[in-house]
């Protein structure tokens, strides 16, 4: 985040030296990465109908569908992780900006609690000391593995939008609450038509940040025994058992998270652009 | 003396549902503490190495040479896109597996997983430093540039004299950040069985099943560790500032 506000508010000075090659670069880069991507697929493909004797090629094939429902975990984990982690940090953001000292003492406490513990740390916490299953009053509900490294990464996705939210109300200013007030807006009305607004642009950016960040965090689920990408990689690599299947089913793992994760990015970086100057 | 005084404390925890009976065994305390050892040498190597990568990749990000930024610029987004447990693993269980493979007849791989997660973590953490110094150089006023290049400055020593003392005092804090995220992140070394204290804390509940007790242990010690991070970082900060640039 520091980053971005550092870029973003530099953004303005002429650096007339540097600028072309950095606008060559920022339009060549995805261009090129993306063709990358796409070259090798196409050549992964072809050189397996002409080379129907590269059996590596014939292994990925095989393993593509385990891999693929692998990757669709590792999303659902993440998608699921950010959505609760959404809800209790915009509850536990708003506690933090309360009235009473006690409410902020112990939502400050549990945000600086949860951003500094390593994910890792927070992953096996959830899917050792949770229960396996739930006790609901007669019946036994299972409790597995996937959803509690999924409330593992929800902690400090909690955490995380709570400070993001809590900056956003902060950076406006003051004085719009005032001239809004005077203007006769409720403070519902106010909140919800002039500062919530301007929260959410302000929010997005490191908010997409954040998810990017759980995405990869959802890798370290293959530590705790959940069946997702990594572990799958793993399972056919051991499987195989051949040198160079083993190289190439890990550079694809490598790839699928890339392939995933760097849109994001590109996309987090044209809003923090866009929203820049407002 | 201390071993009195520890056993008191375990009984008291204990009093409050807290197990803590590890301590009192030499063994399992000795390697938890060299667990903790471990970590702060890996933290170290790791900042350091973290660093000096983060500098030569940013010099390359600014390059006039487009392949040379070019290259840097896809590294970059690679690592920054990617999982380190992914990377940990391209790394550990793949090259290291072809390293060993092309050196079994000269005397084996001298490359241990401790060597491997120290290069893979500074090499991650190492792209993230190479954005905040690129945006700091970018910082740094034409006209300060300028004024090198009239004084007779090469583009070298421009970079190295000039850009680069002023990018390190804009990208400080979020270089310090980058370190504490480092520092929180030495804990995938387990997933290849350094031994950490994430690893050895592994090894202990496994045997004692004594999880929630090593978690708080391992939550205060890494609030300790980025703690001074931290504290090193805001002193290094009030060091290097300079009147009239910053707060």
């Amino acid at each position: 985040m520091a980053d971005s506000v550092q870029s973003s508010a530099y953004a303005g000075e002429p650096s007339p030296l540097q600028l072309p090659q950095r606008g060559w670069a920022r339009l060549a880069l995805p261009g090129a990465l993306i063709l990358g991507v796409v070259v090798s697929l196409i050549a992964g493909l072809s050189s397996l109908t002409a080379f129907p004797q590269a059996p590596v090629l014939g292994y990925l094939l095989t393993w593509s569908p385990a891999l693929l429902l692998g990757m669709l975990a590792n999303i659902q984990i993440s998608v699921l992780a950010i959505a609760i982690g959404t809800l209790a940090g915009l509850v536990i953001g708003g506690l933090q900006l309360s009235s009473l000292r006690v409410v902020r003492v112990l939502t400050h406490g549990y945000v600086q609690t949860f951003r500094n513990a390593p994910m890792l740390i927070l992953i096996y916490f959830s899917t050792y000391v949770f229960p396996f299953e739930l006790h609901l009053g007669t019946h036994y509900v299972a409790f597995p593995d996937w959803i509690k490294v999924t409330l593992g990464l929800a902690l400090p996705a909690s955490a995380n939008v709570a400070e993001i939210f809590r900056g956003a109300i902060l950076s406006i200013p003051a004085a719009q609450w005032e001239a809004a007030s005077s203007l006769a807006f409720r403070r519902t009305q106010l909140f919800r038509w002039i500062i919530l607004p301007q929260c959410l642009r302000r929010m997005l950016p490191p908010w997409m940040n954040l998810y990017a960040g759980i995405t990869m965090g959802t890798a370290l689920a293959s530590l705790v025994g959940v069946h997702d990408l990594l572990d799958t990689a793993q399972i056919a690599s051991t499987t195989v058992n051949r040198v160079d299947f083993t190289v190439a089913i890990y550079f694809t793992t490598l790839l699928l998270f890339f392939v995933y994760c760097y849109p994001i990015s590109r996309f987090t970086h044209y809003l923090e652009r866009k929203y820049a100057f407002i | 003396m201390m071993e009195q005084l520890l056993s008191n404390i375990v009984v008291a925890l204990k009093r409050i549902g807290l197990n803590y009976d590890f301590l009192l065994a030499a063994n399992e305390r000795s390697s938890f503490l060299h667990g903790l050892v471990v970590t702060v040498q890996l933290s170290i190597a790791t900042i350091i190495f973290s660093l000096l990568a983060g500098f030569v990749l940013a010099a390359m990000l600014v390059s006039r040479r487009a392949w040379i930024a070019f290259g840097a610029r896809a590294f970059v987004e690679v690592t920054r896109n990617t999982p380190t447990l992914v990377q940990l693993y391209c790394a550990f269980l793949v090259l290291n597996m072809l390293i060993t493979e092309a050196l079994k007849s000269t005397g084996g791989n001298p490359l241990t997983p401790f060597i491997w997660v120290v290069v893979v973590i500074s090499l991650h953490k190492g792209a993230f430093h190479a954005e905040s110094l690129r945006a700091g150089i970018e910082a740094v006023p034409a006209v300060t540039l300028e004024a090198a290049s009239s004084l007779g400055f090469s583009r070298r020593r421009q970079l190295l004299l000039v850009q680069l003392p002023l990018a390190v005092r804009f990208a400080l804090p979020s270089l310090i950040n980058n370190l504490v995220d480092l520092v929180k992140m030495t804990t995938v070394a387990s997933a290849i069985a350094v031994g950490d204290v994430t690893y050895q804390s592994i090894m202990i509940w496994t045997q004692r099943d004594n999880v929630l007790e090593l978690m708080l242990l391992m939550l205060g010690f890494f609030g300790l560790l980025t703690y001074l991070v931290n504290l090193a970082g805001r002193r290094l900060e009030h060091h290097l500032r300079m009147p009239g640039y910053g707060g």
